[in-house]
Parts: structure tokens; sequence; C-alpha cells
């Protein structure tokens, strides 16, 4: 359950302060590491600023989401949220400039159809990447099960992931039994389960349990329909003598309301901009960054020549440079 | 279980795996018939490694591998002179080096070297010379003590056997004691049929009367015998060599008094509002709004109240704020 989850103990932050100034350490992190190395021809203009990953990071969690959604077989909501929530972890300790959102995207997929035993074999996850050429999906493949297991590591080998879907459904059961003063919450269904959707996309499940997500979903879109709930809240969630913590809900769910407000969707132009920028600094630092792609200790049989890899990145890249193709 | 069979006769030994083997000085084996056969031609020689033999040399095997024999055979020769014993040196040390010294001479006449090739027999046949010479030295030089070890060899195998001999004895009385007790029981209850019969013959009283006079009394025998079994004759002495009586000093054990444990049902904090239980569920009417279970799920032990009880604990853990 979530209240003893690693979920809990580990990966809810206190402020969006938190979250951003880990963001910004990762970051720094990848700049003093490649000028320790010392490269030659290394320009702090090369880096990619905060906002610029920013803007990427939501670019490729939007391709992701797509992804997931054009899946066959469908895939059951909680997976698409894991393979999000992995994805958002990831790069909460680690900069896009150090591993290519792509292959990791693709791999938090991946982790998550296993972690929540939404059995895909990898032939069939190869065959949804739909603009490759079957003898292109087995390197992506190759590239995904190499990837994995740093994946793994960087989540510090904590894999549930408790999603806010179930605890939605099991707050409209509790409506139904427990709040006649509602008549109808199904209605609330279908406006509660966007609003997820979109929290899916923000810091949201970084700050908050999924049972308060799920909460604001739901008061959110009775507010939208014009009902009030503020009953619910003192009378069957037995808070009618607790003020405090009535004020604190209503404090996180507005804070959850600002952060899906300020959520904005990627511009192309600027996408286009940064994406050149982060092809350039993984061609420049691949090979110094190569072993680390591994995730573990060098086995021989499992080696790959530098150069293959860096070919066939390009390659992919030509294919996702191609203007339009960009979710 | 047996070697390879008799390198003379190779068949005799799997044929009759009664047949004993006989070794000799040379360490090779001979099974009996063969050595009768080798000794009525006449000629004296092992098959193997034609070293002259004499049929007083040879001895029953002991050991399934005839090199341990022949090891046993050297050993004996070799501590008959080399007997000094532990409290003979004044240090450990030395009395190691001594034990070294014994083995090296052993090893020189040949036990438990590795089987023969060229080498170590030219080395093997020099140094059973050599070794003897020193064996010869030594016993000379070491005349006296020899023998006052043998001595005191001989003196306490003597006293072992005494020690075996009374035990021997001990045993034997008590199994002759247990035989008489018996004999006595049993005789016992022949007299008592005996005089049961007598009386039928010649009292006047009623058969029942005798037969049941004659019950008792075989009852009476019977719990004497069980009586006579149960009393042990006490003895005073453990099985481990302490005398009865003999106060053995215990330490009182110290009490240890601990504050009594008392059951706490377990707690576990959901930071949310309480759940109902799952068997409440389907009375306060949670059930109506779940999807019933078909027959094909209700199959595997699943019902609705479980998928439930699930959202319903999602939908509660966490859903409060942390306090302060």
């Amino acid at each position: 359950m979530f209240h003893n989850s690693s979920q809990r103990k580990y990966w809810i932050f206190k402020s969006e302060d938190e979250v951003a100034h880990m963001r910004r350490k990762a970051n720094q992190k990848f700049r003093n590491k490649i000028q320790e190395s010392g490269k030659s021809a290394v320009s702090d203009s090369m880096f990619l600023e905060r906002h610029e990953e920013d803007v990427l990071f939501r670019h490729y969690e939007r391709r992701l989401l797509d992804f997931c959604n054009a899946f066959k077989p469908a895939m059951p909501k909680s997976v698409v949220g894991t393979a999000l929530m992995y994805f958002r972890r990831f790069y909460l300790n680690n900069s896009v400039m150090e591993h290519h959102p792509r292959t990791i995207m693709l791999t938090c997929a991946y982790l998550s159809c296993k972690v929540d035993e939404f059995n895909v074999s990898s032939t069939q996850f190869g065959g949804n990447l739909l603009h490759e050429t079957p003898a292109g999906q087995e390197r992506v493949l190759e590239q995904i099960l190499e990837y994995e297991l740093l994946l793994i590591q960087q989540l510090n080998f904590h894999l549930v992931v408790h999603n806010p879907y179930r605890p939605m459904e099991g707050l409209l059961i509790d409506l139904k039994t427990r709040y006649p003063t509602l008549e109808n919450p199904e209605s609330l269904r279908k406006s509660a389960d966007d609003f997820l959707t979109q929290a899916a996309m923000t810091d949201a499940g970084l700050l908050f349990p999924p049972s308060q997500i799920a909460l604001a979903a739901i008061l959110n879109s009775a507010l939208r329909a014009s009902l009030s709930m503020e009953s619910y809240l003192t009378e069957c969630l037995g808070l009618k003598e607790d003020k405090d913590s009535i004020s604190k809900m209503y404090d996180s769910m507005r804070r959850m309301k600002t952060l899906l407000k300020k959520y904005e969707l990627p511009k192309a132009d600027e996408v286009n901009i940064y994406k050149p920028r982060l092809e350039r600094i993984h061609a420049q630092f691949a090979s110094s960054s190569n072993k680390r792609k591994r995730g573990y200790e060098d086995d021989s049989h499992v080696a790959k020549e530098p150069r293959l890899v860096e070919e066939f990145f390009l390659n992919l890249l030509n294919l996702c440079f191609v203007p339009g193709m960009d979710g | 279980m047996d070697d390879q069979g008799c390198p003379r006769c190779k068949t005799t030994k799997y044929r009759n795996p009664s047949l004993k083997l006989m070794v000799n000085v040379c360490g090779h084996t001979l099974c009996e018939n063969c050595v009768e056969m080798l000794f009525v031609r006449g000629s004296g020689n092992c098959v193997q490694c034609d070293t002259p033999l004499r049929k007083s040399n040879f001895r029953v095997q002991l050991f399934e591998d005839p090199t341990v024999d022949k090891e046993v055979e050297i050993r004996k020769k070799v501590l008959k002179i080399y007997n000094k014993r532990d409290f003979d040196f004044s240090s450990l040390r030395e009395y190691n080096d001594y034990l070294e010294q014994v083995e090296d001479i052993g090893r020189g006449t040949d036990w438990g070297r590795p089987p023969e090739t060229e080498v170590y027999n030219l080395t093997n046949n020099l140094d059973v010379e050599n070794t003897k010479l020193k064996m010869e030295q030594y016993q000379r030089e070491h005349r006296d003590l020899i023998q006052k070890n043998k001595a005191t060899l001989t003196r306490e195998q003597e006293e072992l056997e005494e020690l075996l001999l009374l035990e021997q004895q001990g045993n034997e009385q008590r199994r002759l004691d247990v035989l008489q007790d018996e004999q006595r029981q049993l005789q016992a209850k022949r007299k008592n049929k005996q005089a049961l019969l007598d009386e039928l013959e010649q009292s006047q009283l009623p058969a029942t009367i005798l037969l049941a006079q004659h019950k008792v009394r075989a009852a009476q025998l019977e719990t004497q015998i069980e009586q006579q079994k149960q009393t042990v004759k006490p003895t005073n002495l453990f099985s481990t060599g302490i005398h009865m009586r003999q106060t053995v000093s215990l330490v009182a054990v110290p009490k240890v008094e601990d504050v009594l444990f008392h059951y706490k049902p377990l707690h576990v904090e959901t930071y949310g509002p309480p759940v109902p239980e799952l068997e409440q569920l389907s009375r306060v009417g949670y059930l109506n709004h779940v999807r019933a279970a078909m027959p094909q799920d209700t199959a595997g032990g699943y019902t609705s109240a479980l998928a439930c009880h699930r959202a319903i604990q999602d939908a509660f853990s966490g859903l409060f704020p942390l306090k302060g």
C-alpha cells in the first residue's frame, strides 16, 4: 500500500523548489563531468540550460505518452502512468545531455510493462516501433536492453509506483455508497480522468500522494459541474474537527491546480532549436559516455563497438530530424 | 570389494569370495591356493617382483590394499626397536623430532612409498641398506632403554587385559543370575499348576472355588515376579564413573525476572481515514457499486469484495496531509 511504500519514503518531495533544485544539480553534475574530463573545444554555450532541458523533457514525455497510447495491445492506464513516472524520476537525477531521452523513454515503457505485469514480449514491443525497419527494431531493442539496468539503478531499484487511477475508482465507490447528496458521481468520472492524465505530465506525482491527486481530480470536476462537495470532506472522511487538515488539503489541491495550469505544450520551433544542440552534445561526448550506457561492467559478450552505436544513433536522430514527425 | 583378484590364478578370487589373500614382505598379494602351489614346487619367488620368499613370511591380509599391510608389518618391526615413550623426553619438541626420525627410517625401508619406478627401485635398495645399518646401530646404543620400554609396554598391556577380563567376568555373572531367576520363576509356575491338579483330585471343595483360588495365587505370583524385575540392584557408581552421593557443587542459577510480555495488536499508520473491514463491505452497501463477480472469477476464490476493498484502501491511504 502507499503508506508503507518506497514511493512515499523516497520519491515524494516537499516542494516544487526541491524538485527544481535536484534537476539543477543533475545539470551541473554533467557539466562538471565533461569539463573535468578535459575534452577539447568545450564551451559553456554548448551545454543546454535548465529551461531548454525542460522543453526537451516535456517534448519526449509527450512522445512517450503518444507511444503508449498507440501501443498494440492496448496498454492499461496504470502501465502508462508507471512509465511516465519512471521517465520523470530518471531525469530528476540525470541530465538529458547525458542519456538521450529517446532510448530512455522506450526503456521506461518496456520496464513498466514488465513491472506492472502487462506481459509483452520484446518482439511484440519492437513491433510497435512503427517507423523502423525490422532490422532497425532489433537494434532499438538491443539498445533498450542495454539501458534497462541503468534505468533500474537510477530509480534506486524502487520499481513499484502507485498511480492515482485506483484511488479515483475507490473514491467514486465511496461517494456512491456513503454520500447520497451527490446524485450522480459517474458524471464526474470523465473530467476527473482528464485531470489525472494532465497531472501525470506534471510534477504532481513527485509532490503529492496519489490518493490526494485523485481527490483533487474529483473535487475539481465537481467544481466544474458546480456541484458542492464540501460536506464530503467533513462528514465522510471524518475531518469535522480537524480544520487544520482540511485547510492543508485545500492548499495542496490549489497547488496541484497551479501545476496543471503552468504546464504548457512544448512549442515546435523551440524544440527544433534545442534538439540539434542535444544531438551535437551526444555525438561529441558519446564515446566518453559509451561505457556508462552499458549500465554494467564490461561484458565481453555484450560489447558493441562504440562506432556502431554512434552511427546508429545518428541514423535514429536523422529520422527524428524530419520536421512534422515531432509530436 | 576386493582388489582385482589373485595375480596368479586370476579367476579364483571372483568365484570364491571367501578365499583369503596373503601378503608377503614385498607387498604383493597371493591367494591361499597359490601360496601353497608356489611352495609345493619348491621355488619361492614372488610373481611380480621376483624376490626370494619363505612360506612363513606370508601373513593373512587384513587390509584391502596390500601396500597398507606391508607398511603395517614394517611399522611393527621398527617400533619394536624404536619404542621410546613421551615421558622419556624432556620437551614436546624433542618428542616430535624423535617421531619424525622414526618416520624417516620407516620411509627408508619403504613403507607408504608410491608405486615402484626404476629410480625409486634404486633409491629403495640403497636406502634399505642404509636404514638397516642405522637401525642396528641404534639398537646397540639404546639396548637398555629398549628393554626397559618393552617391559613397561608389556606391563601396561597386562593391566588392560586384566581389566577386560574383569569386565567379561562381570557380564557373565549377570547373565547367569538372570538365567537362574528365569528358571526359578518357571519352576514356581509349574509347582502352582501341579498344586492345583492335586487339589482338584483330593479336596472336597467344589471345582469353581478351587479354580478361583488358583487364579488368585497365580496373580500373586505374577506381581511378585514383576516386583522382582523392578527392584534394580542399587549401585554406587554412575556410568561415567562418578560415585553416587558425591557432592558436585553447582552454583545456583540466578533467577532472571523480566517484564511480562503483553500482546499489543499491530497498528499500521495509513495517514488517511479508517478503511472498513472486508467483511463489512457488503453490509454497508459498497458492493452494489462494484462489478459483480462472474462464475469464472469465483472459481479461483475471487470475490467482488476483494477488488472493492483494495480500491477503498488505495483511495484512503495517504489521503490526510502530514501533521506539522
